[in-house]
């Protein structure tokens, strides 16, 4: 059974590593849990956003203060979300507490 | 206790003194994001690997 | 046992959210710390400088190794050196955002 993997994203300019490390760790048989936050958020607005949201097995959320913060509007939910995954900081918490591995990208 | 080091971009002196004092006396590898094509399969595996991963900078 | 977290910024930009993510694992029963590593960043809003005392409520503390931030934020005085000892007791290690 292969590990699971929590990636904590910050960094606005690393769809790319996201992407090919989730792939990876999806075709290694691992469950994947990615949670944007702050300047992150931004990457929601990413061509590849909705077809990271659509893969098996990765479940993604983001802290929809940050959100805010970054300038979008709460109520129009990102091409690829629901609204409940427009979430708080506690799904950092989650990615640390439920998941094997870490990584902030 | 295995530590992996992954840079995202290429470490300047605070990065690596950092990591050179986490990484004292541990056995430590480290992984090169800050490249045209990243092998993420095997930095997968190598996240897999170690007990600790930190992703610097 | 509760696990310990400590959250690192580079860039000014960045700051002020990492001490949102350090006090939100704080309340999820974490032990948080956050660092401002070789920059200056202004001076807190009132919002911020509560999250800073609420982080050190919850038994966390935010540091720097730079003095602007410590006299204008009240942020703890650390060097890179001391930081990377604190490093060595973290399981989750968090250099949050670019440089």
């Amino acid at each position: 059974m292969a590990k699971s993997l929590g990636i904590f994203v910050t960094n606005p300019n690393n769809m790319k590593h996201i992407v090919g490390v989730t792939k990876a760790a999806v075709a290694k048989g691992s469950n994947v849990k990615v949670f944007f936050t702050w300047w992150g958020t931004k990457l929601t607005q990413d061509p590849e956003f909705p077809a990271l949201c659509a893969m098996d097995n990765v479940d993604v959320s983001i802290c929809a203060d940050s959100y805010k913060k970054a300038g979008f509007d709460v109520e129009v939910v990102p091409e690829g979300l629901t609204k409940d995954k427009m979430a708080t900081q506690a799904q950092h918490g989650a990615i640390i507490e439920d998941f094997d591995c870490y990584m902030t990208l | 206790m295995k530590i992996l080091n992954v840079y995202r971009s290429a470490p300047d002196d605070t990065t690596k003194k950092l990591a050179e004092i986490v990484s004292e006396g541990r056995e430590a590898t480290s992984f090169d994001l800050n490249v045209d094509s990243p092998d993420y399969s095997k930095l997968v595996d190598m996240v897999f690997d170690a007990d600790q991963t930190i992703c610097w900078w | 046992m509760s696990k310990k977290a400590f959250f690192m910024t580079r860039n000014a930009d960045y700051s002020v959210d990492a001490m949102r993510s350090t006090l939100g694992l704080a309340v999820e029963n974490m032990y948080s710390f956050n660092a401002v590593v070789d920059i200056e960043i202004p001076e807190l809003d009132e919002h911020n400088k509560e999250n800073l005392d609420w982080i050190r409520d919850m038994e966390g503390e935010v540091y720097s190794n730079v003095d602007a931030n410590v006299e204008k934020n009240g942020m703890t005085k650390a060097s890179l050196e001391e930081i990377g000892q604190k490093l060595r007791d973290i399981e989750i290690i968090v250099p949050y955002g670019p440089i």
